[in-house]
């Protein structure tokens, strides 16, 4: 008994009326044991056709029905077909039905296949490597648990050295290359790489060789790789590049090789030339505590990301406990390398896949009602075609058919709206989207589609099917009257009450999301954003290496900038707010020693030429600007510190006058001449961080990676190309890069937020509708249904304002059941939400509140126009009408 | 008369001798008409044949082979036999003096 299948038996003993489960199961087994000994898939196969088969013919189908057809394959096949040419008629004769539900399918189903698009080859599918799912990222864990992707090199090496789970690993680290020499300086994208780093992807380049061990040494590694698109761009596609020596930021390199255009650069999408890293223990910037080192690990075969994340915890802890100073003791692990990648637009991406399969749920329960609807209608066919013999198995199956086949219309009309919608869609994403270029209406998108399709299909096709069938209503030939029984009319409430709810969370997700959007975009940045131009400046090369040229050209470089006509004031710092680039100094007061000079508070530095503070409009709270004896002397160490430095610093006291040291013992005090207000540097949704500024000429290092702001009388676009000439004709032979406006900089950093809130948008639009096709759809039914009652209440003397209120109310009625069960999901979603959400509850009742009065007036204005017609019923007509 | 699947039923039930169930009915019928009918069917037919009083059924022992469950046996009653003689008959005469091709039963 052990051997035989549990799970068919247990359906038969779950389906069978009891008379005849005893013995049927009794056949079935000592068929199965006798098959299975010769035969055993034969016997296990055979055994869940019978079981289903004996399920569906005994329990299901009635056993009065008088021509009893046998079940076979080809009996099967035939009905199936036949039932589908059937569908096609009966639909083609009801072509505004049929267009209508197309129509509502194919918009859903179009733009979940679209979203699919998006969401499968950025989340789902794997990196274009050999075996991605090995691929992964080490990382080191804060002792507060928070996960830090860069680690110092020696900890790289260590944790290399003693995993047994690794097969091949790299470490990875970021370069900013300018090319000079025959064309135009130009700055490109670049990654320093450990020698591993192409092998442990498992590709190589197209043209010449590979990074060997020998290029990863301190002063073996003039060599680079560069992508295909660099390859073609500046050298032309030309094959006799390998052995070519270029000049890259001043130092000759030899190109070695070419990746294949193919080549996904999984950690930097844009990166377009590769040199070794040439790390060595003891290296200036191999130390544990410099942690600036990304990593990409190929983990052994048969090993778990898990397993794996397990021993480099371990490792961690061993290190910890060997240099107690360096750790925070945290631990460490390793993540899949394509979800560190796409970390960033996961929440976004997995937000609109979420509401897009709502609209879809609202289209199919819109499509099942309608049909449901027309089922009632058709009772009288479906009652003479019984009592002309067809079987209410038949019948079950005509229904299901004809779903079906409207769903694959819908399907076949949602994939061309999805094709109409992809480039919008994709075009509208926020630039960081990672493996956007594999974006398409593939073949899994197709595959998606025809899916979503059947399932959509089956489930339209059965709910008409059982709801007739359940409650006898296939045999109502005596009748003749088409009433809508009260159970029915139960059932299509229920899908409309499920369409509002459904509908309720959309809007509420875009009340949420509009919400957020609009207090992030009053939140004050600190400094004026409007009219700034902002451009990245670096000189490098073999001229800007004496000292005092870097800064002299920063001079040059203001003094033609400011001659442009329409730019009122230009400066140059290390640092601007908004651009995510991170530079942070412990800041220690003279006045306040502290113990532990670690726990002083870190402050962004910004470096900055003359005139940073006016350019930027960073009110002054207290204290003065830099004077021009200050920017020009470079003895003098002034500061400028943020309102919440100083408060942090000195609480409640002035700061003006005192001193500041940045780093450590070995560098010199700054006096603090003003307190400026605080300024949003890492984001507008981020806590405030606090800033020290100091003049450039008195910093310890001449800084090349400049930032310039420039604040223009008019629109910033307009005056940007200028600027962008100005700062090229001070040196031609620098590579110049591309100005934006500080409006685009906002607009990016809220990019993500926006394609949500619009694509939400779209889509609570597309569910109102289809919620208010819904209601009106019932109420208009039961109002032609109760059209003599109308009358009789009519003749009765009750007068037509008051008939009108009696169908709203019951229109609204239905909306607030809707709005009950909606609300509980709107709660979840908002929760799902989270991390888009800003300074807003996701149960924020304004906001619950505001979707709710949405859904209601809409569901309302849906019932106007039955109730309508249900106040302007004639007594007489209705009293004749039998 | 009688429904195609019933004749065949109740043909292989007689055959059997009143020793035969499901699935030796099944067999039988199988064996003659090469038609593999889902055992669900025959038990559809049986309950339908006993309903009209057409066969009689009694419960055999509960056997190892099957799981320990008991399976039930049919007979035909007389009802039955005169039904199928009849239907049978009624097929005879309406193929009487037709060239089909083939020699009649």
């Amino acid at each position: 008994m052990s051997r035989v299948p549990r799970i068919p038996v247990a359906i038969l003993e779950a389906l069978l009326p009891e008379e005849s489960r005893e013995v049927v199961i009794g056949d079935l087994v000592e068929e199965y044991l006798e098959l299975e000994r010769r035969h055993p898939l034969r016997a296990r196969w055979r055994l869940w056709r019978e079981a289903v088969g004996a399920a569906v013919s005994l329990q299901l189908l009635p056993t009065r029905v008088p021509a009893f057809t046998p079940y076979t394959m080809e009996s099967l096949v035939q009905t199936i077909v036949g039932d589908l040419r059937q569908a096609f008629r009966v639909l083609g004769r009801a072509r505004g039905f049929t267009a209508l539900c197309v129509l509502t399918l194919g918009v859903a189903i179009g733009a979940t296949t679209a979203i699919f698009s998006v969401v499968n080859p950025v989340l789902i599918r794997g990196l274009p490597f050999p075996h991605p799912e090995r691929l992964v990222a080490a990382y080191e864990r804060g002792a507060d648990g928070s996960r830090n992707e860069r680690m110092g090199w020696e900890t790289f090496a260590d944790v290399r050295r003693a995993s047994k789970s690794i097969e091949s690993a790299a470490p990875v680290g970021s370069w900013e290359a300018t090319i000079f020499g025959e064309r135009d300086a130009e700055r490109v994208s670049g990654e320093r790489v450990g020698w591993q780093y192409f092998k442990t992807l498992g590709t190589h380049p197209m043209l010449g060789r590979d990074f060997v061990a020998e290029d990863d040494t301190p002063d073996g590694s003039g060599v680079v790789i560069l992508s295909y698109a660099l390859w073609r761009r500046r050298y032309g596609g030309d094959s006799s590049i390998l052995g070519r020596v270029i000049d890259v930021n001043g130092i000759k390199r030899t190109v070695i090789g070419v990746m294949p255009s193919s080549f996904e650069n999984a950690t930097l999408r844009e990166a377009q030339m590769w040199r070794p890293l040439g790390y060595v223990l003891g290296g200036a910037s191999s130390c544990r505590t410099c942690r600036h080192l990304t990593n990409v690990v190929r983990l052994k075969p048969g090993v778990s990301v898990e397993r794996a994340s397990r021993e480099i915890d371990l490792i961690f802890a061993q290190l910890a406990a060997s240099h107690p100073k360096e750790y925070a003791g945290g631990g460490g692990g390793v993540v899949g390398l394509q979800e560190r990648v796409t970390q960033s637009v996961r929440p976004v991406l997995l937000t609109l896949f979420g509401a897009v399969l709502l609209v879809l749920l609202i289209a199919a329960a819109n499509v099942a009602n309608l049909q449901l609807a027309r089922a009632f209608r058709r009772q009288e066919e479906f009652a003479v075609r019984m009592a002309l013999g067809a079987g209410r198995s038949r019948l079950t199956q005509q229904l299901a058919a004809e779903g079906l086949v409207l769903a694959l219309a819908g399907g076949a009309a949602g994939v061309a709206f999805a094709a109409a919608l992809l480039p919008a869609l994709a075009s509208r994403l926020p630039a960081n989207v990672p493996r956007a270029e594999s974006i398409a209406l593939d073949w899994r998108a197709l595959a998606f589609a025809v899916v979503i399709s059947v399932g959509v299909g089956v489930a339209i096709g059965l709910v008409p099917a059982v709801q007739l069938g359940g409650r006898g209503m296939f045999d109502s030939l005596r009748g003749g009257r088409r009433t809508v029984g009260a159970a029915s009319r139960r059932t299509r409430a229920a899908f409309v009450v499920s369409e509002m709810a459904l509908a309720l969370m959309l809007v509420t997700g875009v009340a949420l999301l509009g919400r957020s959007l609009t207090k992030l975009l009053g939140v004050n940045p600190g400094f004026d954003g409007s009219h700034l131009v902002v451009m990245p400046v670096r000189a490098g090369g073999v001229t800007y290496q004496a000292p005092g040229t870097t800064l002299q050209n920063h001079d040059r470089i203001r003094d033609a900038v400011a001659a442009v006509p329409g730019v009122l004031s230009v400066s140059l710092s290390t640092e601007i707010p908004l651009t995510a680039n991170v530079d942070r100094y412990g800041v220690q007061a003279q006045d306040k020693p502290l113990d532990h000079p670690e726990l002083a508070p870190s402050a962004d530095r910004y470096t900055v030429s003359p005139d940073f503070i006016r350019t930027m409009r960073i009110p002054m709270l207290r204290g003065r600007d830099f004077s021009p004896a200050e920017t020009r002397d470079s003895s003098i160490h002034v500061a400028i510190v943020s309102a919440d430095l100083a408060n942090k610093l000195w609480p409640g006291e002035d700061a003006i006058g005192r001193q500041i040291r940045l780093s450590d013992a070995k560098r010199p005090w700054w006096r603090v001449i003003g307190v400026a207000g605080n300024v949003r540097h890492m984001g507008l949704d981020e806590v405030v961080s606090l800033q020290v500024y100091v003049p450039e000429r008195a910093w310890w290092d001449e800084e090349s990676d400049m930032m310039l702001v420039a604040r223009t009388a008019g629109d910033a676009k307009r005056v940007a190309s200028a600027v962008r000439a100005a700062v090229r004709s001070v040196d031609p032979r620098q590579p110049i890069a591309t100005p934006s406006t500080m409006d685009e900089i906002v607009d990016l950093s809220t990019a993500q937020r926006r394609v949500a809130l619009t694509v939400f948008a779209f889509f609570s639009a597309i569910a109102l509708l289809l919620a208010m096709g819904g209601v009106y759809g019932v109420m208009s039914g039961a109002v032609t249904e109760r059209m003599r009652e109308f009358g009789l209440r009519a003749a009765l003397g009750a007068n037509p304002s008051g008939i009108l209120r009696l169908v709203l109310r019951d229109g609204l009625s239905l909306a607030l059941v809707g709005l009950a069960i909606g609300g509980a999901g709107a709660v979840l979603l908002g929760r799902y939400l989270g991390s888009l959400l800003y300074a807003v509850e996701p149960r924020d009742p304004v906001t619950l509140g505001l979707a709710g009065v949405v859904v209601v007036s809409t569901s309302l204005l849906a019932c106007v126009v039955p109730a309508r017609r249900a106040a302007r019923v004639d007594p007489m007509t209705a009293l004749r009408s039998d | 008369m009688l429904a195609e699947l019933e004749q065949a039923v109740l043909l292989a039930t007689l055959r059997l001798d009143g020793e035969g169930y499901g699935l030796t009915i099944r067999d039988e019928i199988a064996r003659a008409t090469g038609r593999d009918l889902a055992i669900g069917t025959i038990h559809k037919t049986l309950t339908r044949l006993e309903v009209k009083e057409l066969v009689a059924s009694r419960m055999g022992a509960a056997s190892p082979h099957r799981g320990g469950r008991a399976k039930r046996h049919y007979a035909v009653t007389a009802l039955g036999v005169r039904e199928l003689k009849a239907t049978l008959r009624s097929i005879q005469r309406l193929a009487a003096g037709l060239r089909l091709g083939f020699d009649p039963p």
